[in-house]
């Protein structure tokens, strides 16, 4: 039983597997095509391949703004300064972390979240309403909200920690619970996205099959795991690879609640790309460590669409 | 008919002249103020001189709470070649760079021959820093250093004199604070956040053992002298002297601390006086300003701050720029500012105008801090030279990282950015 996203991630494989379109056109048919595709095709090129191709070719020059002198061919400098670059490996690493644990998080939490917005309720639109809310808000603005949330001493996490009994934490002042802080807040952020998506595929499972397991003699548990869960793996899988994309390029909520610190230890790939080009304006080198982030995220991409291509 | 023609010709003609000539005439001067510096007191500054010169106008455009976001915003409309602004206040930290950058016009044509003179009226760290190799690339807007503030009456309760070396701070700060009982005072509050202040944090000490970090544009680091300017600060928040979360302090979280009256010593900028001394602070008429201590056997050292006047290498405007800029940086508009908003002047003689000692009195001890103040390291990539000192403070403090890696880490990435 194939769902209609599965249906129509296969055809998609085969239009690009045997470029059906060809059987239905003769050739000039096939040029008024081509023709047809052109302005769409110069746009892609004009805002996508030409800035790409600008990135790529300034991570090859020496043109930091503050200098006052002109740029420069430097072949792979900004590279190999990059490799020698510890800060650069600790925000990679800082990066691979986040998504690491914040996307499973959000998945857990935003699948927890989906079934129970997909339950029978009378009035649906409070709780997709309150499922919108974390989702429509500013990341820069959640962060900002979460800082105030998480301050040692006029937070409110401290203060509930405190009524509770417990010691309250500074929590920006080590790297560990600065980190815990920073990822609870992209999972409270990002669960709701992550949520949407999944309710969604929820509503088109039909009810016939619950029904039919019913009368199987199928329990909840049983049923979740033998229908629900695999005909839901293609929202699933689409929600983690756009999560898993934004993930790696996480930038405002530890830009706004810690801003990399302590030191350095919370600064994420992004906040260094910033740091560079805008803060430092050495455009060559962050251009490099920006080549390096798309190579990244496209890899992260090319592994999803060969899993989904395998299970296919 | 025709003679009618001819008239309305002849006057559209007119009229047109009128207003070219008007149009030339006046000069539209664009102003950038940091929000912090009393934008509202510059105005009336820049109104004087447009009541002088008729044909000037100038507009105030301000924004930047901090010296961070006021670089960024700046740093985006020079990358643009924008010409939109004429004339901009700069932290005393970037005069060097903007010039590197080709961002500012050297004032030495306006000032003829005798720049050398006209630089030397004022204290000689603010000549020193805008002058970059024989060229004056900005003229000074006021002057500023650190101080220490202290509660005046709880040291006199105590029976202590203000201290002269950190040492002393910190027996003072624990004879206080333990006979006081309050849980909310605390001895010591300084910039511990990874912001601008927190290079000052590290380099009061550092400077303290008279070690310079840059020296003719190389580095010229100290490693050992590092490791105990980071342990000095460490072991204030270790003995209690500090608070613990040292590390979320910003400038103004120091400021707002003292003012409540939770803090008995704080390292702050002159800024924080006028607000001590105001109607809601719980601590006016109670403090006490020195020149900061210094490390044992050490010199006092303060670190240099102040804004200045620089004129864009991209407005239409230059010259009238410049002369404008000249009159924001004269003795007169020194003295002006110094009544009205509180700012340091950078004229050594304004310090004791008998008008300024008597609307800020404190001014006239002010002078000698200023004067010893030294300036934070002149290098076109200061601003990784900052990242690279803030953010290991702010390790150390928070207790990410050891006073000796912190050192050891910074001096590797120093050498990196000062190759």
């Amino acid at each position: 039983m194939a769902t209609a996203s599965e249906t129509t991630l296969v055809t998609a494989r085969n239009e690009s597997g045997t470029k059906w379109w060809t059987r239905f056109l003769d050739p000039s048919e096939r040029t008024l095509a081509m023709l047809l595709l052109l302005p769409a095709a110069l746009l892609l090129a004009l805002i996508i391949v030409y800035p790409v191709c600008r990135l790529v070719w300034t991570s090859f020059q020496n043109l930091s703004l503050t200098s006052g002198a002109p740029a420069a061919f430097a072949g792979l400098e900004n590279y190999s300064l990059m490799l020698e670059d510890p800060v650069f490996w600790e925000t990679t690493w800082n990066t691979v972390l986040i998504t690491l644990i914040t996307v499973p998080g959000a998945l857990l939490v935003g699948l927890a979240l989906a079934l129970m917005a997909n339950l029978p309720f009378k009035r649906k639109w409070p709780v997709r309403l309150s499922l919108l809310i974390p989702w429509a808000l500013p990341l820069s603005f959640a962060g900002l909200i979460f800082a105030w949330f998480f301050h040692s001493e006029y937070g409110v996490v401290n203060d509930v920690l405190g009524r509770l009994g417990f010691e309250g934490v500074i929590w920006f002042n080590s790297a560990n619970w600065a980190f815990a802080a920073i990822c609870l807040t992209i999972i409270w952020k990002t669960s709701s996205f992550m949520a949407l998506i999944i309710l969604a595929g929820l509503q088109t499972i039909p009810r016939s099959l619950y029904e039919a397991a019913d009368v199987d003699g199928a329990g909840r548990l049983r049923q979740f795991f033998e229908i629900t869960l695999p005909l839901l793996k293609p929202s699933i899988v689409v929600a983690l690879i756009f999560r898993t994309i934004t993930a790696l390029q996480t930038f405002d909520i530890p830009f706004t609640m810690t801003r990399g610190g302590p030191g350095t230890s919370t600064a994420t790939l992004a906040m260094y790309i910033h740091q560079n080009t805008v803060d430092f304006l050495d455009l060559g080198y962050g251009s490099a460590l920006a080549v390096f982030m798309f190579v990244l995220s496209m890899g992260v991409t090319a592994v999803y669409l060969r899993m989904i291509r395998a299970k296919g | 008919m025709i003679v009618n023609r001819t008239m309305k010709l002849l006057l559209a003609g007119a009229a047109l002249t009128l207003t070219a000539s008007a149009a030339v005439a006046q000069t539209n001067l664009r102003v950038f103020v940091s929000s912090q510096h009393r934008p509202d007191v510059w105005r009336k500054a820049f109104d004087m001189y447009e009541a002088k010169n008729p044909n000037v106008k100038v507009t105030i455009e301000t924004g930047g709470n901090t010296s961070e976001a006021q670089a960024q915003y700046l740093n985006t409309v020079m990358t643009a070649k924008d010409s939109s602004l004429d004339v901009m206040i700069l932290d005393v930290i970037r005069p060097a760079q903007y010039a590197a950058a080709g961002w500012t016009v050297p004032f030495n044509e306006v000032l003829g021959g005798d720049a050398d003179a006209y630089m030397k009226r004022y204290l000689p760290a603010y000549a020193e820093a805008n002058t970059v190799e024989g060229k004056v690339v900005a003229l000074p807007a006021f002057a500023d250093a650190m101080f220490l503030y202290y509660r005046k009456d709880l040291l006199e309760k105590h029976g202590i004199q203000p201290p002269q070396t950190w040492d002393e701070l910190a027996t003072a700060a624990k004879k206080v604070t333990e006979s006081e009982k309050d849980t909310n005072l605390q001895g010591l509050s300084f910039q511990g956040k990874a912001i601008e202040g927190a290079v000052c944090t590290f380099l009061l000490p550092y400077w303290s053992m008279g070690k310079q970090l840059v020296s003719n544009g190389k580095l010229s680091f100290d490693k050992e002298a590092a490791v105990k300017s980071l342990k000095l600060w460490k072991d204030f928040v270790d003995q209690g002297v500090a608070k613990k979360n040292i590390a979320e302090v910003a400038t103004d979280d120091t400021r707002k601390e003292f003012q409540a009256g939770n803090v008995l010593f704080a390292v702050n900028w002159s800024y924080a006086w006028g607000q001590f001394q105001g109607a809601e602070s719980a601590v006016k008429d109670k403090v006490g300003v020195v020149k900061l201590p210094a490390v044992q056997g050490g010199q006092p050292a303060s670190c240099l701050g102040g804004w200045e006047w620089g004129v864009s290498a991209y407005s239409n405007n230059k010259t009238e720029a410049q002369k404008f800029v000249q009159y924001l940086s004269s003795p007169e508009t020194s003295e002006f500012m110094a009544i009205n908003a509180a700012l340091l002047p950078q004229f050594p003689d304004v310090y004791t105008d008998a008008d300024v000692t008597k609307a800020v009195p404190w001014f006239a001890s002010a002078r000698p801090v200023v004067e010893t103040a030294k300036a934070r390291p002149v290098t076109p990539r200061y601003n990784e030279v900052s990242d690279i000192i803030r953010t290991t403070v702010n390790a150390v403090l928070a207790g990410q990282s050891t006073p000796e890696e912190g050192a050891t880490q910074m001096e590797g990435r120093l050498r990196r950015v000062l190759r």
